[in-house]
């Protein structure tokens, strides 16, 4: 998984070129911001509700250690194996060890961002291990071999025409595209099938409560129910950050999140597992296992970037974002886009090989806004630019126009004189108010500069112009 | 130094001690905790069927099962079902009472055609149920079958998550699987365009009752 410059430009163009694809990003990224403008518009004191959910975020973080202790003494005495990854070669070697030690030969999976970060689904098919995603965006994404493009809506990018083609050739029926009862039927039939006879469950966490030593997974489908209720042994996945501290706690951020998500004043299904059934249970898992990755999050801690861990996974802020609503989810290629993918991408999975990522915003604030937890991640777009200067990872020429540019800003007559040189500089390029710029310098040739007008501010403001037009 | 310890020993390194805010109060202040649990359970396509007492309620069970032709059924033993004598009530249909009917638990959710459930609570604010696993209750019986029918006496209708959270007994355990259930299974991962009954079932019907 790599984002360089002319990686993400090259994806980003193409993703701003297919038509269908802009289509269907207005339309799901419009829809899921509206719900959300109307749910929280319902919410009385809202926005004292995310100033509160942000202190707690921030307290919680700032004594993760103590949090994790308590959650892992709980979960433990209510019979769950708790596992510690520092990154993803141990989780993965965690998960396999389990799969191996009962002779697993398929497993379901509950849609999960960070098996996604770690690659868990190739490791299992490196050892014979078939995973299928079963939340029904996810599970079309990978018949198409694909990974997903937005964090709540993984299928933001396929039309229901592929949808019925992919889950027509899995079914071996023919399946209409416009009965999306019937497409949806078959996908129920084909998956209820893989609950029944997998040997084990394999989901994410939405959040881990401390005082109870619990795992709550959302859904809007149920299959995380299925997943942790229907096979012999649950796996549950969770990145360290996730965790909180007590149920009062865990009510707001709850509260918080399908608002944020998709406009719901809840997901359909909050399940919390608290370890494996119990002796008088008449169903249920008979083993749980919580997996706690790090995979670089505990060296945030203390830094200018460890607000980046307070984020839910909502997803609201790719809404928003009129970067991510052109370029699309793939032009990231990490399973976080968007804003908060272009900060925690590069924080997480390399901060050289992701380094167009936090360019990849215009710096406007919609995600800072309408962000649950009030996330500053332009501040911390920004902080990641100015780092990447600092480590000269920045191309020289790069550098050295900027530093160029700072230079004259800073002296006024030399701004004055470099003014005018433009000007006269710019003549054989400039038509009706607009520069045309040869292609090597401009790759997006729909853009077009403006043209250093006639007359600066200034020298309008001198000769008293200004004064006649007021 | 084991994964563990690592993770543990660099958080501790650069933490501090703040202060954790208190528990967020409900805003919430409902005039009728029914209306709006039926409004918001509506609002998400779940059913509500109101009636007067247990007894009426449990007629409504019936009908609802002539409706839909209901021949398999299983309910968890636990209240107001366990002491309704289901299986003089409805000689007809092939009952599995959870703990109580021998045979293939597993099996029999996966072919019924309803499951029968009571709840622990419910929330007024977003029409949710509140499920516990334990005795009798099994997790199968409200997930499996395409209908879900819960019995729901007024009495144990809360405002809100805060409210409910509030009221948790925090000597008793938790139980090993709790839902809260907010609706019937939907998606809307195609086009945006909501479908019932992915994987769980497709109708939620539930019967208040004072």
């Amino acid at each position: 998984m790599t984002a360089t410059f002319s990686e993400f430009r090259r994806r980003a163009k193409s993703a701003i070129e297919d038509l269908r694809l802009q289509g269907a990003l207005d339309d799901g990224t419009g829809k899921l911001w509206e719900q959300r403008r109307l749910t929280f518009e319902e919410l009385p004191n809202s926005d004292a509700m995310r100033d509160h959910f942000k202190l707690i975020r921030s307290a919680t973080l700032r004594n993760l250690a103590e949090h994790l202790e308590t959650f892992e003494r709980n979960a433990t005495a209510a019979g769950a194996k708790v596992h510690w990854a520092r990154d993803g070669a141990d989780a993965c070697e965690i998960v396999l060890g389990i799969a191996q030690d009962h002779g697993v030969k398929l497993v379901t999976k509950s849609k999960s961002m960070v098996t996604e970060e770690i690659h868990l689904n190739e490791a299992l098919a490196d050892v014979g291990v078939q995973a299928i995603e079963t939340d029904l965006g996810e599970y079309i994404v990978q018949l198409a071999k694909e990974t997903p493009s937005h964090i709540i809506a993984p299928a933001i990018h396929k039309t229901r025409h592929q949808a019925a083609e992919l889950l027509s050739r899995e079914s071996g029926r023919s399946l209409s595209p416009d009965d999306l009862t019937t497409l949806t039927g078959e996908a129920r039939k084909l998956l209820r099938e893989r609950f029944l006879t997998a040997g084990m469950g394999v989901s994410g966490g939405n959040m881990l409560v401390a005082e109870t030593g619990s795992v709550v997974l959302v859904t809007n489908e149920g299959n995380a129910r299925m997943v942790t209720s229907v096979p012999p042994i649950h796996v549950a996945m969770v990145g360290i950050e996730k965790v909180v501290p007590t149920w009062d706690a865990a009510a707001i951020w709850l509260s918080l999140l399908a608002r944020s998500a998709s406009g719901q004043p809840l997901s359909i299904y909050t399940s919390v597992i608290s370890g494996p059934a119990r002796a008088e249970d008449p169903d249920g898992t008979g083993e749980v296992h919580i997996v706690l990755l790090d995979n670089g999050r505990s060296e945030l801690a203390g830094t200018k970037y460890e607000e980046v861990l307070q984020c839910i996974r909502c997803g609201a802020c790719l809404n928003v974002c009129p970067v991510y609503r052109e370029a699309g989810g793939h032009s990231y290629d990490s399973p976080y886009p968007g804003p908060i993918g272009a900060v925690v991408t590069p924080l997480l999975l390399g901060r050289e090989s992701h380094e167009a990522l936090p360019h990849a915003s215009s710096l406007c604030g919609a995600c800072k806004d309408v962000c649950p937890v009030r996330i500053d991640l332009p501040r911390m777009l920004l902080e990641l630019r100015a780092d990447q200067v600092e480590e000269k990872t920045v191309p020289w020429s790069e550098r050295k126009v900027e530093e160029t540019g700072a230079f004259v800003l800073k002296h006024e007559k030399l701004m004055r004189f470099m003014t005018k040189a433009a000007r006269l500089a710019q003549r054989p390029l400039a038509r009706n108010g607009r520069l045309r710029l040869p292609r090597r310098l401009n790759p997006a040739l729909e853009r077009q500069l403006p043209a250093l007008a006639k007359r600066s501010f200034r020298e309008m403001w001198k000769s008293g112009e200004l004064e006649e037009k007021r | 130094m084991n994964p563990r310890d690592e993770i543990l020993e660099r958080l501790k390194r650069n933490a501090s001690n703040v202060e954790m805010p208190g528990a967020w109060q409900s805003q919430r202040d409902f005039p009728d905790l029914a209306e709006r649990f039926t409004a918001s359970l509506t609002a998400v396509r779940g059913e509500v069927r109101r009636t007067e007492t247990l007894e009426t309620a449990l007629i409504e069970v019936g009908t609802i099962l002539d409706e839909i032709s209901a021949q398999t059924v299983i309910a968890n033993n636990e209240a107001p079902l366990a002491e309704a004598r289901l299986d003089d009530r409805w000689p007809h249909r092939e009952l599995y009472l959870v703990g109580k009917t021998p045979g293939d638990l597993r099996e029999f959710c996966a072919r019924a055609d309803a499951g029968l459930s009571g709840v622990e609570a419910a929330l007024a604010e977003t029409g949710s149920l509140v499920v516990h696993s334990g005795v009798g209750k099994s997790r199968l019986a409200t997930l499996l079958p395409p209908v879900h029918i819960a019995l729901v006496p007024v009495s144990c209708l809360e405002p809100d998550i805060f409210t409910w959270t509030a009221s948790r007994n925090k000597e008793m355990p938790m139980p090993s699987n709790l839902n809260l259930i907010s609706g019937p299974s939907k998606s809307a991962d195609i086009e945006f365009t909501l479908t019932l009954g992915v994987h769980g079932p497709k109708r939620l019907v539930v019967v208040l009752y004072d």
